[in-house]
């Protein structure tokens, strides 16, 4: 149990969970006006910010870095379409918390000789992991389905869900509303434990850690297993992600996990914001509406979206923002909020002082 | 030769240097004392550009090196031996020779001759890796390979530190040799007051980032209160 | 007796690991210059590589021939590498590592994006003057053939090259001086930072020989097909020493080769796990690298 208070938060739990609850209720609520494409789409980016939130997590929380996002999403994928496939029956939460322990596992095994190692160490390694991991599904074929991924329909709307809905595509419309509200949900739930996970004690840990290592092992803080900790949690959340992007797709396969998917979760990470919530939320926003905003793109500038060009604007986008942000704002987007509101109120100070006098 | 005037030097809120003029001329030993903290090595960065100063002029002869950059100062002709030497030890002393020769036109094969004539025992180790070497013979190689070059002003950071009593004494009179010889200009900063007020010309007492005190080196060896104040120097 | 051997499976395995391994090795030389210089671990090194290669191969399809399209992709990596530190990478010395890791590897999206965007995904392939047809010796193949031998012969002039540079050369003391000391460098006149965007020059080109090796080969060259290689030669860099040229180049050659084997008794899918695999026992056993001078250095 003296673990468990570690990673928890002492005070104003309260506040943060109204303040959780606030975000997933407003957008529980907008997806019933959005039409199912869009709601299908939100599901896919509360997914994609849990994976987003943990990876925030470690860089901006532990200072360590991971291109292996992407593997442990996809081994939280496979958990989820494995155990799918053969227990099909099993309630939905269970799946999240297999999904969630296996990635979290994996994280550890990762962890362990990684943690003595610094920034581009670990990258690299991280990414020859992440690297390793899709040719791995493809070569157990019996367990895994091989080239052609496993296919499993576990996401059921329950009949009073679908009583809601009334018309012409009473059904598609339940589907696609369901999908995103379930993701929404178990994003809440994953942003409200990260929450608290920044104001407890490891969190506090994880900063003096980031910030001065040796100052850190001087008042006594575990270096290596504090680091293991940030990796584990930070695994677990992507394996979470992983299970939630799967199960609203009802397929998992290889060529799902790309090495520009990690590249994607760094650059929605960097534009939201570090190590932020509100970094995370964003990041998963633009995911989830990037091809709108890539082909509305398109047809500004006139380039046809199904040729070769067309095609890879949304990765020549992403590389561009990734630099541009990292070099130009790297607070990214929420940072800029901040600085914003910060601007305005001394501005304001300033005409009150100056008013005053 | 070097002209460094009301020169104000910051490090974020610390004031390094506070409004401090230094002149040194061709073929005299300036040399800079104070305690640890007073400001010393920031004045020689100052000069070689390693450091921006808040405000202030630094001029090589007539010409204002402000906004020069440390490669060009190098250049110009002002070789700067650092405090800790400099010498990069994954390298041989010849290599670390080879590379002082870059900063002028002198021709390396000579200039290596020369400083191996001057000190021996640099030839008979040129093949060595510097991290062998002793404290006294880095020194060495630290003087021969600012001195390849045929630098006009020696800017000399605590080059005693470390170092013997009897070998401190012998660098002292090479370096005041040197600059009678070829008419240097010598910047040397010393927390050994007393060796280098020895050799010195002129002298600059610094203190907390102030010129407390300048002028001739006799004046201020033999002032009491500096003597006692600031230069650890008591009978 | 010497032919039969030379043909036996396991000289297949070392041949074929080898040939892969010169690519590795001078993946890895390229990481090792830039890392000792700027301590940048450039992920994009693949990428930029492979951009420049494809340039050179479309003077190819101009009717050039083969070596005027080597010397183009050198031509070309260099002015790459050079421009890449000048605009990414010089504003983020002094920063935290992470920002150029970021950087960099959002530069390896761009380039694969864009280079896709031009010359679509699909394998290319440079036509040699060399043959690719194997040795046979009494009817039994040897897997060598003249273009593996140039290969060999091109990547061990490559890296000999960079040696006498490095070593033996004014250039070499001063891109030496500037990785080692820096300040001391510039306090005596070597500008530290042209240094800085010959070394990445340098590195450019030598990745560029290995994507144009890789090119020639008869399996050709897509856009994203340096990401495993650069992976690879990231594994042999720390596997030798990051901050040893000649322990890259011999990580390298392992690296091929152990890879080589496991693809020949295990599976082809797996080579990766196996990389990845060395990767984790080497860091727990020696962190700095085999061949790296500096003991008990914090990775």
């Amino acid at each position: 149990m003296k673990w468990f208070r570690s990673i928890v938060a002492q005070e104003r739990t309260t506040a943060r969970l109204t303040g959780v609850l606030a975000v997933t209720i407003l957008t529980l609520a907008i997806t019933f006006v959005l039409p199912p494409v869009a709601d299908s789409q939100l599901a896919g980016g509360a997914a994609i910010s849990i994976v987003i939130l943990g990876l925030s997590w470690l860089v901006g929380w532990s200072g360590q870095i991971s291109l292996g996002n992407s593997g442990f999403m996809a081994v939280g994928a496979y958990a989820t379409g494995i155990w799918a496939v053969h227990h099909g029956s099993t309630p939905l939460i269970f799946t999240f918390f297999l999904a969630t322990v296996i990635g979290a596992i994996s994280g550890l095994i990762i962890a362990i000789p990684s943690t003595r190692l610094s920034g581009p160490y670990l990258a690299g390694m991280t990414l020859a992991f992440s690297a390793a991991i899709s040719p791995i599904a493809q070569n157990y074929t019996s367990v895994t389905g091989g080239e052609g991924g496993l296919f499993f329909n576990t996401l059921t709307t329950p009949h009073w869900f679908l009583g809601l809905f009334s018309g012409q595509n009473a059904t598609i419309n339940a589907n696609a509303q369901w999908t995103a509200d379930l993701a929404v949900v178990v994003a809440g739930v994953a942003f409200f434990f990260m929450a608290n996970l920044f104001h407890s004690h490891t969190g506090r840990a994880m900063r003096l850690v980031r910030d001065n290592d040796v100052a850190a092992e001087l008042v006594g803080i575990n270096l290596p297993r504090t680091r293991t900790v940030a990796f584990v949690v930070s695994a677990a959340f992507a394996g979470l992600g992983g299970s939630v992007y799967v199960l609203i797709n009802a397929t998992v396969n290889p060529s799902a996990f790309p090495l520009t998917l990690s590249i994607t979760l760094l650059t929605l990470m960097v534009l939201g914001g570090i190590g932020t919530l509100s970094g995370a939320v964003i990041g998963g926003i633009i995911y989830a509406f990037s091809t709108n905003l890539i082909s509305h793109l398109n047809s500004l500038t006139g380039i046809n979206p199904t040729s070769n060009l067309g095609a890879n604007m949304q990765g020549i986008i992403f590389g561009v923002l990734l630099i541009l942000t990292m070099l130009f704002a790297p607070h990214g987007i929420a940072g800029l909020g901040r600085r914003l509101r910060f601007f305005v109120k001394s501005v304001r100070r300033v005409a009150s002082v100056s008013t005053g006098e | 030769m070097i002209r460094v005037e009301n020169l104000t030097v910051n490090y974020g809120a610390i004031r390094a240097l506070d409004d401090v003029s230094v002149q040194a001329n061709p073929g005299r030993v300036t040399a800079i004392l104070g305690a640890n903290g007073a400001g010393k090595s920031t004045l020689l960065r100052t000069i070689s550009g390693l450091v921006a100063p808040k405000s202030g002029r630094v001029f090589f002869g007539d010409r204002s090196i402000l906004s020069t950059s440390t490669e060009n100062i190098a250049r110009l002709g002002v070789a700067h031996v650092p405090e800790g030497r400099g010498v990069i030890y994954e390298l041989t002393v010849e290599e670390n020779l080879r590379l002082g020769a870059f900063a002028s036109k002198v021709d390396i094969r000579e200039g290596l001759e020369k400083q191996y004539t001057q000190f021996p025992v640099l030839g008979e180790r040129r093949k060595k890796y510097c991290a062998t070497l002793s404290g006294g013979e880095r020194q060495m190689l630290a003087m021969a390979r600012a001195l390849i070059s045929n630098p006009r002003v020696l800017l000399l950071d605590e080059p005693s530190l470390g170092l013997a009593p009897l070998v401190t004494s012998e660098l002292m009179n090479l370096i005041l040799e040197l600059c009678h010889a070829s008419d240097l200009t010598v910047l040397l900063v010393e927390q050994n007051a007393k060796s280098a007020l020895r050799i010195a010309h002129d002298a600059v007492v610094l203190h907390l980032g102030t010129v407390v005190a300048s002028g001739e080196a006799d004046v201020i060896a033999n002032d009491k209160n500096l003597r006692h104040y600031y230069l650890g120097l008591v009978q | 007796m010497m032919s039969t051997f030379l043909a036996s499976p396991i000289m297949h395995n070392i041949f074929a690991g080898l040939a892969q391994g010169v690519i590795y090795s001078l993946v890895a030389l390229s990481l090792v210059i830039i890392w000792q210089s700027t301590h940048v671990l450039n992920f994009a090194q693949g990428a930029m590589a492979m951009f420049a290669s494809y340039i050179g191969m479309t003077e190819i399809d101009r009717g050039l021939n083969y070596w005027f399209c080597l010397v183009v992709s050198l031509a070309v990596g260099f002015l790459f590498g050079g421009l890449t530190e000048r605009i990414l990478i010089r504003p983020l010395y002094g920063k935290p590592e992470i920002n150029a890791i970021v950087v960099t590897v959002g530069f390896l999206g761009v380039i694969e994006a864009v280079a896709q965007a031009i010359w679509t995904s699909t394998t290319r392939n440079i036509a040699t003057p060399l043959s690719q047809i194997y040795f046979h010796d009494q009817g039994r193949v040897v897997l060598l053939s003249p273009f593996v031998l140039f290969q060999f012969g091109l990547a061990l002039g490559i890296m000999a090259l960079v040696a006498v540079l490095f070593r033996f050369t004014n250039l070499g003391l001063k891109l030496r001086a500037s990785a080692l000391a820096p300040e001391v460098a510039r306090l005596l006149g070597v500008r530290v930072n042209r240094m800085l965007t010959i070394g990445w020059m340098l590195s450019a080109g030598v990745g560029v020989v290995a994507a144009v090796i890789v090119a020639s080969g008869s399996f050709g060259l897509y856009p994203s097909d340096m990401d495993g290689i650069l992976i690879a030669g990231f594994i042999a860099a720390v596997v030798g020493g990051l901050d040893s040229p000649v322990g890259a180049v011999i990580g390298g050659l392992l690296i091929g080769i152990a890879e080589q084997f496991v693809l020949a008794y295990w599976s082809a899918d797996l080579a990766s796990l196996g990389g990845l695999i060395i990767l984790v026992v080497a860091l727990m056993i020696r962190p700095q690298g085999i061949f790296a001078k500096s003991v008990g250095r914090r990775v």
